[in-house]
């Protein structure tokens, strides 16, 4: 078995269990490291076919560049937000897998009954060779045939950026989040619903209206406790 | 079998696909769902590199170049509108997330 073929193999095994890793892992942040590993791998199957200048680029902008701001988005997303490990429903599930071993199957025989149509290049490792390397000759290229659509394309990134750092911005600027004081009740920790508060207020029970011109007067002789937070009325 | 063959690198695209086309059908955390899109992007960009490799042209990679660019701004919308999303309905489960307005 040659070399190329072994290590093909090895880069292979690799990148396709840490795929199978970001599906299945339970914490969000293994999906993400699982993802790094996956993305180093796919660059060195892009350096095996020849494309060092894109191998590199891979590794700088997706486990560089995206897989820190995907961490970063992880973090600032409240931890009480994600699910937890659940899956879908096993009827999403059972669905989700028949759909994929029929979409293998599709690929398999296309790839299986391909044939090659069309005229071969003239980027051979020869030409590319002689005009200085892979970064040189697609330099060449991106910047004669390929130079509207290189100014597009960072357009296109200046555009997503304006758009990501407008949808990221807060609702209104400069305006602090209202800290709410608590209106908590003498009777339950976690405070009582107004409409309940009728003519026959519960023994020991009393709102504490913040803001509107004094406080309710505890009733039944309880006392009066005043805090920020709810959790800090620990039935003192 | 003997030799490496563009066949090698397609079947390893289309596992690469199928693998992250099965994670956004199966999970239902939005994170997950965009790291599985990143993982069928990189799986075409695969495949147009091998194309591009069997047949002697470098027009694939030049192409592969713009898919990255492409990724990288759709993965700074997208994050941004998780963010925005998390911080206004306070959740990352899909299957929680079924309103457009308020």
């Amino acid at each position: 078995m040659p070399w190329d073929l072994i290590i093909f193999y090895m880069l292979a095994a690799v990148c396709i269990a840490a795929a199978l890793g970001v599906v299945v892992a339970t914490n969000p942040v293994h999906s993400a490291i699982f993802l790094v590993l996956c993305f180093f791998n796919v660059a060195g199957v892009f350096v095996m076919m020849g494309a060092e200048f894109l191998a590199v680029i891979q590794v700088i902008v997706y486990t560089g560049a995206i897989l820190v701001l995907l961490l970063f988005v992880l973090m600032l997303v409240n931890p009480d937000d994600l699910p937890e490990f659940h899956q879908g429903k096993p009827v999403q599930r059972v669905v989700g897998g028949l759909l994929g071993l029929i979409l293998l199957l599709e690929i398999a025989i296309a790839i299986l009954n391909r044939e090659v149509v069309g005229v071969t290049g003239t980027a051979t490792p020869e030409a590319i060779a002689a005009v200085g390397g892979n970064t040189q000759a697609i330099g060449r290229l991106l910047f004669s045939d390929y130079l509207l659509a290189f100014e597009v394309v960072s357009l296109v990134l200046t555009v997503g950026v304006i758009g990501a750092i407008v949808l990221a911005l807060p609702e209104r600027l400069g305006e602090k989040v209202v800290q709410r004081k608590g209106t908590i009740s003498l009777g339950h920790a976690r405070g009582v619903d107004m409409e309940a508060l009728g003519e026959g207020t519960p023994e020991g029970e009393a709102p504490i209206l913040s803001g509107r011109g004094g406080f309710a007067k505890a009733s039944g002789g309880r006392k009066l406790v005043m805090t920020n937070d709810p959790d800090e009325y620990t039935g003192a | 079998m003997g030799e490496l063959g563009v066949e090698h690198f397609l079947s390893l695209s289309a596992a690469l696909f199928i693998i992250g086309m099965m994670g956004v059908l199966i999970r239902r955390n939005i994170l997950i769902i965009f790291m599985c899109v990143e993982l069928m992007l990189t799986a075409a960009n695969i495949s147009l590199i091998a194309f591009g490799w069997q047949m002697h042209s470098l027009d694939g990679q030049v192409f592969v170049l713009f898919t990255i660019a492409i990724a990288a701004a759709e993965a700074a919308v997208g994050l941004a509108i998780i963010l925005a999303l998390s911080r206004r309905v306070h959740t990352v489960d899909v299957a929680e997330i079924h309103e457009l307005r308020d």
